[in-house]
């Protein structure tokens, strides 16, 4: 079932377009990627979807329903949340306030308790560390607090922007393995990522994007011995 | 439960020993009860908008300013009971308008923004003060010292209580998240643009409040000495020395910046000063998170 789907998606900042035209569908359950080099526009994607950034042309629709103008915390509220890109979770505030944060739409309020134990128990370090500033947490655990609060949010559709960004390759590879486990759970999971061979392994579907566009897309296993994709990710021109 | 019946009794039982303690003990402690209860009633409005959000606004005076004016013009109009809270109700809908083009900005932008709102509310209504040929203006058959300390004190409570309040709730969480982080306040799904109006609006409401109880205090209104810019920094200088963190710091603040200046000033004003500066300096260097910052750290 298609959960969140972007047609003809541009943005950019001020006079410079980022995203020129990209259109992407995720479904529920499954892992969507959005692969590319550094620039291609994964995080604006990222930041256009959640809102925080507007669109100037296209479309965006979750559940059928168009969200295109929606503000972030409306989008929060609907079940669309972002675990954004260098994690920016509040670093001196504990752990456990971290994450009680993550729920202030109505719909978590109501099942704060339940999904914080949830939240302990796919993080048994977070729980360790509960009254601990965020800011004391090493990169990984930090990773995971914002994993964290953004699940105390009870998202329908997880973006998640960068996850293993600047993490030692034992902690990314955790990060990893944790992702499969939210897709069974029913979310719809959209990673953007640089790592692109464990990002294809864990994608139902991915996406390439190159300078603003998507460039290729389909099953994650097939991309991974596609030449466009090779040529896409390691930013050359031409064939 | 009992963390609110709590604070909802040492409030109670503050304002009450403030209260008859000042009626008690003869005019001059009156004065100084009316004062600190005053004081305690700004900063804590102020530690609700500018300790939760750590949008630092030096142009609370405008709020007090502006409930002070609607005393005064409208004196005469309507009951005095009526009044206080719509002066309240205009310094309070004067925050809300300025809110939206003030709040865009953040860090010192914000801090010198709400100075230069102030100042130029101050000096429009000076303006238009001198083209209604008044310089100043003067009440006649206002309520007796001790009404007004009975005021002053359930406004000192109000914002008490409603400092705590705020502070512990979802608004409050939020607010806070903005504080640390404003685009990760955003992303965990905070309408921060609403919460900052908000919060402050409600932090101009019992500001407002004070000035129309303290405008019959004085019986006496002349716009540059209400509106005048050191009420805006002893606010934030008793938040400080205070600390902004909780409903403890604006109290805490308050009783030290009002003992310190009763104890000196008789002495000599330029001591209070000297002694304020030093102070100042001495806590933003030492205790950064004021009195209270210092006791958590004994307590802990």
């Amino acid at each position: 079932m298609t959960a969140l789907a972007a047609t003809g998606l541009h943005a950019g900042y001020g006079d410079i377009e980022v995203l020129r035209g990209v259109s992407i569908t995720a479904r529920t359950g499954a892992v969507t990627a959005i692969v590319g080099a550094n620039g291609a526009g994964k995080s604006t994607l990222m930041r256009v979807l959640a809102g925080l950034l507007p669109v100037s042309r296209g479309r965006l629709e979750l559940d059928g329903a168009d969200i295109t103008k929606l503000p972030p915390h409306a989008r929060v509220a609907r079940g669309v949340v972002l675990v954004p890109e260098g994690r920016l979770i509040f670093p001196d505030l504990s752990v456990h306030e971290n994450l009680i944060l993550g729920s202030v739409t109505p719909h978590a309020q109501g099942v704060r308790d339940e999904t914080l134990a949830q939240v302990y128990a796919m993080f048994p370090r977070l729980a360790e560390r509960r009254s601990q500033a965020g800011g004391t947490l090493s990169g990984g655990e930090q990773q995971m607090l914002a994993l964290g609060r953004g699940l105390m949010a009870r998202p329908g559709v997880l973006l998640l922007d960068e996850p293993t960004l600047g993490l030692a390759p034992a902690i990314a590879k955790d990060i990893f393995r944790i992702v499969p486990r939210l897709r069974d759970a029913g979310l719809a999971v959209i990673i953007a990522e640089q790592d692109l061979r464990r990002t294809l392994r864990i994608a139902d579907f991915a996406y390439v994007l190159e300078n603003g566009t998507v460039v290729s897309s389909g099953k994650g296993k097939d991309l991974e011995n596609d030449p466009d994709v090779q040529r896409a990710y390691l930013g050359l021109s031409g064939h | 439960m009992r963390n609110t019946l709590s604070i909802l009794c040492v409030t109670l039982a503050f304002g009450l020993a403030l209260y008859f303690g000042g009626i008690a003990a003869g005019p001059y402690w009156q004065l100084v009860a009316l004062n600190l209860a005053m004081w305690i009633a700004l900063t804590q409005s102020w530690s609700l908008f500018s300790g939760l959000t750590g949008y630092v606004s030096l142009g609370h005076v405008v709020a007090y300013g502006l409930g002070a004016y609607t005393m005064v013009i409208l004196f005469r109009e309507w009951p005095v009971w009526v009044l206080i809270p719509i002066g309240g109700a205009v310094a309070g809908l004067f925050a809300l308008i300025v809110a939206l083009p003030v709040l865009r900005v953040r860090g010192p932008y914000f801090v010198i923004l709400t100075f230069g709102l102030a100042e130029l509310v101050k000096f429009v209504l000076l303006a238009v003060e001198t083209a209604l040929g008044q310089s100043s203006r003067l009440m006649f058959g206002a309520p007796g010292a001790q009404t007004l300390l009975a005021w002053m004190v359930a406004l000192a409570a109000l914002a008490t209580l409603l400092r705590h309040f705020v502070g512990v709730s979802v608004f409050g969480r939020g607010l806070i998240a903005i504080r640390e982080d404003e685009t990760a306040a955003e992303t965990i799904g905070i309408p921060i643009s609403r919460y900052k109006a908000l919060a402050f609006a409600l932090s101009a409401v019992i500001p407002g409040m004070v000035g129309a109880v303290m405008a019959l205090r004085s019986t006496y209104f002349e716009v540059l000495q209400v509106f005048s810019p050191t009420i805006s920094f002893t606010i934030v200088t008793m938040a400080i020395i205070g600390g902004a963190g909780d409903a403890r710091g604006p109290v805490l603040g308050a009783l030290f910046l009002v003992a310190l200046s009763e104890i000196l000033r008789g002495v000599s004003p330029q001591l209070y000063l000297i002694f304020l500066g030093i102070s100042l300096i001495g806590f933003v260097l030492f205790a950064p998170n004021g009195l209270t910052g210092l006791l958590r750290r004994k307590t802990s």
